[in-house]
């Protein structure tokens, strides 16, 4: 049992914004009153529920490729030295699975979504997950050129393909969908992309990407998952791409959907040299639009490693920079594409990527429906949120960095009329709140009774990415983790998934495309369900 | 080590059954090594996008003799041993048009028409891939043989689709590398005893370790490096307490202080193999066994390592490395 005392507490979920309050916990949940136990005095310090990241890749065949890419990266990393409770690892650009924990802990973020998993290496992430201390995790599959999926949805038969889905996110016990340039990653198995939404893709007559999207957002309504479509459009990182994300958005109207990491689809602009900021466009059309959920995938200038199951856009990237590239086409599901990348200042296109990201989080006006992210490793490492915090809150700390651009990129951005700043409570609503109500995670995110007792405490400091860097406590399942800066306690984390329900015939349908196209037995396919410890499965609600 | 330099464009096996209209063997003869690999994944297979299986496929295979493998192949390049990167790197200028020295090719064995040929073919073709074996990785130039080929994959994309991929072997090294990855950074040849994880091929390799006489006990599980290694190095290792955990006995547990046998993973104990894609497999064992897996044997190991006073602490303030 443990009673934190004092302490301002911000917890938007319930309405709570900085009012000081005791929160006791007991069993690894908030209650309303304990009568003995610890007592930590928080007078003075700021109470956050734990971060939850909406969209991440920290764990599975693409991430793991990455690390054995990037020996240059490790040798300068933070090394993590073993300790008689701690493993030992090395941070950086892609840390490995026990410091990838520490880290997260370390910043006060508490439960994590793998977003990317090929099927064909859901054993592995799930592996890989396991090791991931103290962070309770989910994870989504990528169906957005599954081409089972796709010959269903050629054939009209969107009831079969519903059952498809809903075996397969059972089958690699996922908490949910994501699609990655739908139809985009097939054409590249020829060699090719898909860059117009109406367009049928490579060695299909009539699927589109158009129809893939409303397809699955159709399918996650109908199936009742918690989380929406997930959703990372086409013409990823392209210049003028600000056309095709609204057109998909226009596509979504009447289903959920969350927009993957939005700075990389908000650009104006005709080639590398003209590109320019474009959102202004996409925020109108998101702020009208309830529907959608978007998380920032935002820049930061420095050095790390891109990696996307959009293997098109990762050779192109290759083309550009010249620098390793890494691809892994998985047969029958989607791709994988790995490439280091430095954003630096003086650079156009990077100077108007970092202006994206920051803007979409001052233009949209809705904190719940936009969440921080980094798209981590892409944008920046997950470690580096608290200086995007701090660029958020802190309009004058902002304008010091814009001097760091050219006079040429600070006129294709709208930065620097912008003036908003972010308060503490909106912050716990973009790092937590908003994130664990996108997931439908109901336990997370939030401090009221019965709640994961997951929460942060913070050192009040004007300089904010210290504040945020190095909590004063991290407390997970009620267990105090970390205190002054060092990790104290290691707790295992939980993962999540989702029961979902389905025709058992899809078995039946599944097996012979199975045994011609795939290969692996049919049986060694699916996840064991032993494979996880202490899962918390959720069930699915009916749409109506 | 190869991918370190500069990256590797690959796929799973399954794109190369369903889409590899072009198949190169270099320096792999997986018909006597790997003998389930032609007929599951490439020259004998239906693919969902090549109906007619063999005669869908070209098949090239590039050797420094003839093997089984050669035999049905439709074109066969005898290169001279150990001219490997050079064929590589003429590939690269020709498929690039770039001049070459014919005079300098001939000294590879082929000709530069030959060469010619093939890239030619290479740009034909809807989907090819590459294999390589230990014949370009282990012999002069090693990995950066591998490098040469993996580079030559790569820039085939500005041309048509192209993969390559290594023909990996000795049961499931594939995983042991995986987990290495995800729990270091790094694949292999790692030195702990800062308490994190350094690596350096060359320096911390386990051959080099040995040779230099700077390892004082060793853990052999599944693998029978005395049957493989450099002398001096075995030699080092029948010197030191060596524990083999084997089904087996093996070159290594004859020489070793200690053999503990354990159950056969895959027949007798249940896991999981990282297939040489990285796909993983559940292994489900169809036997019994009377003895303890490996992952029972390292972890009682452990239990019994850690309940011993903690190496750094009980070194703290003083150099280990002074002491020894």
């Amino acid at each position: 049992m443990l009673r934190i005392t004092g302490g301002r507490v911000y917890d938007p979920a319930n309405g709570i914004n900085g009012v000081i309050k005791d929160v006791c916990i007991a069993d690894g949940r908030v209650v309303a009153d304990v009568t003995d136990g610890r007592t930590i005095d928080a007078t003075g310090l700021v109470v956050f529920p734990g971060g939850v990241d909406v969209h991440t890749h920290v764990a599975g065949g693409s991430v793991n490729f990455a690390r054995g890419m990037t020996p240059e990266d490790h040798r300068r990393a933070a090394a993590f030295v073993r300790s008689q409770s701690l493993r030992s690892g090395i941070g950086g650009m892609t840390p490995t699975t026990f410091a990838t924990g520490y880290l997260y802990a370390g910043m006060g973020w508490t439960t994590v979504n793998e977003a990317a998993v090929p099927i064909l290496f859901a054993k592995h992430t799930h592996e890989e997950l396991r090791d991931i201390p103290i962070v309770d995790k989910c994870s989504m599959i990528l169906m957005a050129n599954n081409e089972i999926l796709l010959d269903l949805l050629e054939a009209g038969e969107h009831e079969r393909a519903r059952h498809l889905v809903a075996w397969q996110i059972w089958a690699s016990k996922a908490y949910g969908i994501k699609a990655v340039n739908p139809g985009g990653v097939v054409s590249w198995k020829w060699g090719k992309n898909s860059s117009q939404l109406s367009s049928p893709i490579e060695g299909y007559r009539n699927v589109t990407p158009g129809t893939i999207v409303s397809g699955l957002a159709r399918i996650v309504d109908e199936l009742g998952l918690p989380h929406p479509l997930h959703l990372h459009c086409n013409n990823l990182g392209a210049p003028g791409n600000v056309s095709t994300t609204i057109e998909t958005m226009k596509l979504l109207e009447g289903h959920r959907a969350h927009m993957a990491h939005l700075q990389y689809h908000a650009y104006g602009g005709d080639d590398w040299h003209t590109m320019c900021s474009a959102t202004p466009k996409v925020a109108e059309y998101f702020n009208a639009h309830p529907n959608l959920t978007a998380d920032a995938g935002a820049v930061l200038f420095g050095d790390t490693v891109t990696i996307t199951a959009d293997g098109p856009w990762q050779h192109l990237l290759y083309k550009l920079t010249g620098r390793k590239w890494g691809n892994l086409d998985v047969e029958n599901e989607t791709g994988c594409g790995i490439v280091p990348y430095s954003y630096r200042p003086n650079n156009l296109v990077n100077a108007v990527q970092w202006a994206v990201g920051l803007e979409l989080m001052l233009l949209i006006d809705d904190p719940w429906r936009l969440h921080l992210t980094t798209d981590h490793p892409n944008g920046a490492c997950f470690w580096r949120y608290p200086e995007i915090i701090q660029l958020l809150m802190n309009a004058d700390f902002r304008k010091d960095c814009l001097k760091s651009l050219t006079p040429h990129a600070r006129e294709r951005i709208f930065l620097p009329d912008i003036t908003r700043e972010y308060t503490l409570y909106e912050i716990a609503i973009i790092t937590s709140a908003g994130p664990a109500r996108a997931l439908a995670l109901p336990q997370k995110g939030q401090l009221g009774v019965g709640a994961d007792a997951d929460l942060v405490i913070y050192h009040e400091d004007k300089d904010v990415a210290k504040m945020f860097s190095h909590p004063r406590y991290v407390i997970k399942a009620g267990e105090v983790v970390v205190e002054e800066g060092e990790i104290r306690n290691v707790v295992e984390g939980r993962p999540f998934l989702v029961q979902t329900t389905y025709d058992p015939d899809i078995e039946g349908y599944l097996r012979p495309f199975f045994e011609s196209y795939y290969t692996m037995s049919f049986e060694n396919y699916p996840v064991e369900m032993s494979r996880l410890e202490k899962a918390e499965v959720f069930e699915c609600k009916r749409a109506k | 080590m190869a991918a370190q330099l500069g990256g590797k464009v690959s796929c799973t096996l399954g794109e190369v059954k369903n889409r590899a209209d072009f198949i190169v063997y270099w320096g792999s003869n997986p018909a006597d090594c790997h003998p389930r690999h032609l007929s599951r994944y490439t020259i004998a297979q239906k693919g969902r996008f090549l109906p007619r299986g063999r005669k869908d496929r070209t098949v090239v295979v590039v050797d420094v003799r003839e093997t089984k493998t050669s035999n049905p192949a439709d074109v066969f390049l005898q290169i001279r041993p150990g001219k490997d990167f050079e064929v590589l790197t003429t590939l690269r200028a020709l498929v690039k048009g770039q001049p070459v020295n014919p005079q300098l090719v001939a000294e590879t064995g082929v000709t530069v028409e030959q060469l010619q040929d093939l890239v030619d073919r290479m740009k034909r073709a809807r989907f090819g891939v590459m294999f390589f074996g230990m014949g370009l990785t282990m012999t002069r130039g090693k990995h950066m043989n591998s490098m040469a080929i993996l580079t030559l994959a790569t820039e085939m994309n500005a041309f048509t689709k192209f993969v390559a991929m290594p023909m990996r072997g000795h049961g499931n090294v594939t995983g042991a590398d995986v987990v290495m990855r995800w729990t270091t950074s790094y694949p292999f040849a790692i030195n702990f005893s800062r308490g994190y994880p350094r690596y350096n091929p060359g320096e911390f390799s386990t051959v080099d370790l040995l040779v230099r006489g700077d390892v004082d006990a060793a853990l052999v599980l599944g693998a029978d490096p005395g049957a493989t290694m450099p002398m001096p190095a075995i030699n080092r290792l029948a010197g030191i307490p060596t524990i083999v955990l084997d089904p087996k006995v093996t070159h290594t547990s004859r020489l070793a202080r200690v053999h503990i046998t354990t159950a056969t993973t895959g027949i007798s104990a249940p896991g999981t193999s990282y297939r040489m894609d990285e796909v993983p497999l559940t292994l489900r064992p169809p036997l019994r066994s009377p003895y303890p897996t490996d992952e029972e044997v390292v972890r009682r190991i452990h239990q019994a390592v850690a309940r011993k006073p903690d190496w750094l602490t009980a070194h703290s303030g003083t150099s280990p490395i002074a002491q020894a």
